[in-house]
């Protein structure tokens, strides 16, 4: 969105609470190798703000942006978790308002990181390992459609990561090399967090968020080998990290599921 | 056996007060100095390398290292390590705000330099022809511009949905606020981590130093930068210390003592962050038995006048 069109939403947004019916969508569960549902999900429980989870299939098309997953909240569709957090920020609710500045450039540097990282990495290993991508990727991505369809449409998406990863030079990067800037990665993020319950103390931000998914992704994700969960769970605070936002923020899930609810019961650490 | 030359660093030539323009090579030399190692600098400008080799390139016995990332780490290994001072967490928040930078900075100072108009007609374009032979200087400048003009467009826009003017104001609104974070954080210290520099500092010089020097015809984010009176005093305080004469990566007798003590203590030291880390992936007898061996210390990386072995 341009910065004037975000400026009017912004202005649009503030005006009307949070209503109940705000939606989530997503692509297929089966679809969709690693999913990233997580990340704005877990954002919006920490704020408290209830939303449902759908799944389509062309949810990537859906999303102004072509990011999944994206919310629709009365008349406005946001995708990505910046957007989404200047959203709920002009509804008055925010996570990150008791850090000072310097706080705010740290947790703004490691979402930064894991973004380029973390994000990276997963398109990497998805589509551009040549084992993962024929064996899973391209079969998950393409399930929903038709023949001739669903090979275009795989192929076509290989292509375009393929090319945004010449871009940024990781076209040369061997798989190993990309396991080890993800367990530096981890590292990083291992040695912030510490044996705090959250990166900043006793509050949860969209830092929490953001890792979570990402790290939750990971671990739950069926791929050809298990090195990248292994790498993740060579951490311990990260995993204990995990399990603790799973258990604190997603426990609810678990008592409504026998009761048939909207909510969809994803897969869990436990 | 190679005699008492250094390491030979391919890179862009200077101008605008900087020993180079290009930032990555910047980042490079940068690092080079605070970590007391002693390069040769071989600018490729006016050779048909411009062309031909990626830049910068550091060329070690009979392999290449490119990318400012393993550059850096490739020095590391071999002892020059201006991180060594760090704690583990500092080395996360290196890490952490490198990413900042490449991700928010990066892709307005390309398009700064590379995609607008009138800064690339009157200025980028120019040098960069001026400092490629003939009939390079035809091809040079538009191929790395249309690298530069792709990798925004890859990065920061859905192509084919979006074109650069759709994502100008947010890339730009992204640096600004990168800026202003790298402000807060610097605060009112000498540079990022304490008294010394470290590798943080080399990559936000490199980022900066260019968009600070240059005169550019048109440049919203040089206006802002230069409100950011602490990220100024900073660019210019490393021009002044480490590359009093802009361009030549020799200091004088002074420095060079400095450095000498400098190096002999961090040699002295029995591990490094990198090394640490490296345990800490791959702790196993085999890389412990590695370095009882150290292998003894390959003569081209000595400094002038260096007589001590390391142990």
């Amino acid at each position: 969105m341009s910065l004037a069109a975000e400026a009017f939403v912004s202005q649009i947004a503030a005006a009307e609470p949070w209503p109940q019916n705000a939606t989530l969508y997503q692509p297929l569960r089966g679809n969709q190798v690693l999913m990233l549902s997580s990340v704005p999900q877990a954002y919006l429980r920490m704020c408290g703000l209830p939303v449902r989870v759908c799944c389509r299939a062309n949810a990537e098309y859906m999303s102004p942006s072509g990011k999944v997953p994206f919310i629709h909240v009365g008349n406005q569709v946001v995708s990505e978790l910046g957007p989404i957090v200047q959203f709920t920020k002009a509804k008055g609710h925010s996570l990150s308002d008791g850090l000072d500045d310097v706080q705010r450039a740290e947790m703004k540097a490691y979402m930064e990181l894991v973004n380029n990282m973390l994000l990276t990495a997963e398109l990497y290993i998805q589509w551009c390992d040549d084992t993962t991508a024929s064996e899973i990727t391209r079969q998950r991505y393409s399930s929903p459609y038709s023949w001739p369809l669903n090979h275009i449409l795989a192929y076509q998406k290989q292509w375009e990561v393929r090319r945004k990863m010449n871009a940024i030079g990781w076209a040369g990067k061997g798989l190993e090399q990309v396991y080890e800037d993800v367990s530096q990665c981890c590292q990083a993020l291992s040695q912030r967090l510490g044996t705090q319950p959250f990166f900043f103390n006793k509050q949860p931000t969209e830092l929490d968020a953001l890792v979570f998914g990402h790290l939750f992704t990971i671990l739950t994700t069926r791929l050809t080998t298990d090195e990248l969960s292994e790498r993740i769970k060579s951490c311990s605070n990260l995993l204990s990290f995990c399990r603790r936002i799973e258990q604190t923020y997603f426990e609810e899930d678990k008592d409504s599921q026998s009761a048939g609810s909207q909510y969809s019961r994803g897969p869990s650490l436990f | 056996m190679r005699g008492q030359g250094a390491e030979p660093l391919l890179c862009w030539g200077g101008d605008w007060d900087l020993p180079s323009v290009h930032t990555e090579s910047l980042i490079v030399l940068a690092y080079a100095k605070f970590a007391g190692a002693k390069l040769t600098v071989k600018p490729v400008d006016w050779t048909w390398r411009t062309i031909t080799a990626v830049i910068p390139q550091l060329n070690y016995e009979c392999s290449s290292v490119t990318e400012p990332t393993q550059i850096l780490n490739f020095l590391r290994k071999n002892r020059f390590n201006a991180d060594y001072e760090l704690s583990a967490k500092q080395g996360a928040d290196t890490m952490a705000y490198i990413a900042l930078l490449e991700e928010k900075l990066q892709p307005a100072l390309l398009h700064t330099f590379w995609v607008d108009a009138e800064n690339y007609s009157s200025l980028t374009k120019p040098w960069f022809a001026a400092h490629s032979p003939f009939p390079l200087g035809f091809f040079v400048p538009g191929r790395l511009a249309g690298a530069a003009l792709s990798r925004i467009l890859l990065t920061k826009a859905e192509a084919p949905l979006h074109s650069i003017t759709e994502v100008e104001g947010k890339i730009y609104s992204d640096a600004k606020e990168c800026l202003n974070l790298l402000s807060h954080r610097l605060g009112t210290s000498l540079y990022f981590f304490g008294n010394a520099p470290t590798s943080l500092d080399a990559f936000v010089f490199g980022y900066l130093a260019p968009l600070h020097k240059a005169s550019l015809p048109s440049g919203q984010l040089q206006q802002h930068l230069k409100q950011l009176h602490n990220l100024c005093h900073f660019c210019s305080t490393i021009l002044q210390n480490y590359f009093t004469e802009a361009g030549r990566p020799h200091s004088n007798q002074d420095a060079v003592d400095a450095n000498l003590q400098k190096l002999t203590q961090l040699v002295n030291k029995e591990s490094n962050l990198i090394e640490k880390m490296d345990d800490n992936l791959r702790s196993s007898p085999q890389h412990r038995l590695n370095r009882a061996h150290r292998p003894a210390p390959k003569p081209s990386f000595q400094t002038a006048g260096r007589n001590s072995t390391p142990a």
